[in-house]
């Protein structure tokens, strides 16, 4: 893939908003301006419920903004501006950015019960009619799943899982990785593991990666940029706004 | 490209269907739970009424129109009557005392006084691919008349008849030969199916007049009267109009217009039964396969919300409940075939005693089987494409965190 001028950001976003009601209690994310750039590793700490997963499901093209100055996202020459895309509803061409550019690791791993580890890891590739290169072989190699290949996602443990999940989300070289708390449902020493056999796959492969987490302890060590944000609640205690910078 | 992923979307949803194949027992049950019964009880209607009406019209009885008593008409009156629409078949018939004859073979011991009746070409009662008697010399049995004489078609006879004429007995012989046997089920008695010219002859005879035809003497016929006549209706919903004509023009006549009109009336009930039942099957079962489907879709949210998150586009993504209701419509509708199918054998084997070696209580046609699939598949296929695009309408992010 030819990547375009480096000093680009990869995400532009401008005043960008998503806000929630639920049983009289409103919740919003603001993000007044960020930017990341190619082969960036962010991260987005903090407790569960404070909208890491909204600003990660924006990124990721699946959540629309309540309301946004500037959303863009820029990975080939053209520039693509997914405010306008959202607004004229055009989420096939939303699907089709996904399909090339994302890879999205889940925090409970979202594979499919039904395909076997090998089919679960090609799924991201077949769906853009890439040919089996050994890619998904190397990959399983690297996180170490090579005995598990023909097995169900069903007989396997959460951390393996996991593990199989990003090797999905990195199967079709895309040039962007988000991962919504990946480790958050193995135990705290399986997870340094995977955290740092992660980075390491996603360094080595120069790609730009988001990640939540809740705990900051174990990647600080990672060297991954932190967005900086700030939960505040409204007087009244019925409005959260969390505003994200970067 | 786009047709690889539709194609991929096929195959993960058959892979799924088949993964979790204690739920797609579940509503495939389910289903021919429901479509099982509605089609015995179709079956059941379509096989009562059916065969009841293939009864009436297969028995030329019931379309036999005959007149009560003897009468008084010429041979233009009963032409007139062959050429009306709504008549099939009509002969004149002679003096019933004079249409008798002896009639003996070489295989029966005894002599058979039979009754004759006229005959012709289009007579009901003669089985297809059964010649009518035609000419002084052929004739057509009733099977008990056959049975006792020990012949069947092919076989000669031997037939006479005898007069007092000039103050002498006469008797003459007359070499017949059989053409054909009418079945037991259309004429019980025993008889001899002759042409008209024939039972003309035996009354000449007896009357003491000529028959040249046959070498016979007497004096010459006047004026012929016929005492009666064979009619058959084109149908039996002729039936009754042809016996209203009669009864205006002052002759009175015997039908089975009555019995007609009963099955008819029984059929038009039922039907009116049938209908009102299938109605409640149907929306039950529109109601109870929608459910199940639009349930199936909700529960498969995450998987779906999974796909869009690789890139599936909305229009692929529809074709996963799609394809998967179409297992269940298609599986369904064979189980519920297996199930009518063991239900009617059940049904027409214990009511086999009562009934005609063909007759079937509980039948459906090849078509009603293809109606229920059409219909299944209809219902399945709206059900799924509402629940899939309502999936399909929501926010991707939506149901990617549920579990």
């Amino acid at each position: 893939m030819v990547l375009h001028d480096q000093s680009l950001p990869i995400y532009e976003l401008k005043e960008v908003v998503k806000s929630r009601e639920a049983e009289g209690y409103g919740f919003r994310l603001r993000v007044p301006a960020l930017r990341i750039f190619p082969g960036e590793k962010i991260a987005l700490i903090g407790e569960s419920g404070c909208g890491k997963s909204t600003l990660l499901d924006m990124l990721a093209f699946v959540l629309q903004p309540t309301s946004c100055d500037t959303f863009r996202f820029q990975v080939e020459k053209r520039p693509q501006d997914i405010a306008k895309a959202w607004k004229r509803h055009r989420l096939n061409r939303l699907a089709d950015l996904r399909r090339r550019h994302l890879g999205y690791v889940m925090q409970t791993g979202g594979l499919l019960p039904y395909l076997t580890v090998r089919e679960n890891m090609s799924l991201s590739r077949r769906v853009l009619g890439m040919k089996d290169d050994g890619t998904v072989d190397s990959l399983a190699r690297e996180l170490g799943l090579q005995r598990h290949l023909n097995k169900l996602p069903g007989e396997l443990s959460t951390g393996e899982r996991q593990r199989v999940a990003i090797g999905r989300a990195l199967a079709h070289h895309p040039a962007i990785v988000i991962a919504d708390e990946p480790t958050a449902s193995v135990d705290p020493f399986a997870a340094e593991k995977i955290m740092s056999l992660f980075m390491e796959m996603v360094e080595a492969r120069n790609i730009t990666v988001i990640v939540a987490s809740h705990a900051w302890r174990h990647i600080k060590r990672l060297g991954l940029r932190r967005l900086s944000h700030h939960t505040r609640r409204s007087g009244d205690g019925q409005m959260a706004e969390t505003v994200v910078n970067g | 490209m786009i047709f690889g992923r539709w194609r991929q979307a096929l195959t993960l949803a058959t892979r799924d269907y088949f993964h979790e194949w204690q739920i797609s027992v579940c509503f495939v049950l389910a289903l021919a739970a429901v479509l099982g019964p509605m089609m015995v009880l179709f079956g059941l209607k379509f096989g009562i009424v059916g065969s009841m009406i293939d009864e009436l019209r297969q028995d030329p009885a019931k379309r036999e129109i005959r007149p009560v008593g003897s009468g008084h008409y010429d041979r233009a009156w009963i032409e007139t009557l062959a050429r009306r629409r709504d008549v099939a078949f009509v002969v004149p018939r002679v003096r019933a005392i004079a249409a008798t004859m002896d009639v003996g073979s070489n295989h029966a011991g005894r002599i058979l006084q039979l009754e004759v009746i006229p005959s012709a070409n289009g007579d009901p009662l003669l089985p297809a691919g059964t010649p009518p008697p035609s000419g002084m010399r052929q004739v057509v049995l009733s099977a008990s008349a056959a049975r006792k004489l020990q012949v069947s078609a092919g076989d000669g006879l031997d037939g006479s008849l005898e007069r007092r004429y000039l103050g002498r007995r006469e008797r003459v012989h007359l070499p017949l030969t059989v053409v054909g046997v009418v079945p037991a089920r259309y004429f019980s008695r025993d008889a001899l199916f002759a042409s008209v010219q024939l039972t003309e002859a035996l009354e000449d005879f007896r009357d003491g007049h000529q028959v040249p035809a046959l070498g016979w003497r007497g004096s010459r016929a006047g004026q012929r009267h016929y005492t009666g006549f064979r009619l058959y209706a084109r149908s039996i919903y002729d039936v009754a109009g042809l016996e209203a004509a009669f009864e205006k023009s002052g002759v009175k006549v015997h039908t089975q217009a009555a019995d007609i009109e009963l099955v008819r009336r029984m059929d038009r009930t039922l039907s009116a039964i049938y209908w009102a039942i299938a109605l409640i099957g149907l929306t039950g079962f529109s109601l109870s396969l929608g459910a199940s489907l639009w349930a199936n879709v909700d529960r498969k949210r995450r998987e779906l919300a999974v796909l869009r998150l690789v890139g599936f586009r909305t229009g692929e993504i529809v074709w996963f409940p799609l394809a998967q209701s179409v297992y269940t419509a298609v599986l369904g509708w064979a189980l519920a075939v297996v199930i009518y199918r063991a239900a009617a054998w059940g049904i027409n084997l214990m009511l086999a005693p009562q009934l005609d070696a063909a007759q079937q209580v509980c039948r459906l046609l090849p078509f009603h089987y293809g109606v229920a699939l059409a219909l299944t598949l209809t219902a399945s296929v709206t059900a799924a494409l509402l629940a899939g695009l309502r999936a399909a309408r929501v926010e991707p992010s939506e149901g990617l965190r549920e579990l």
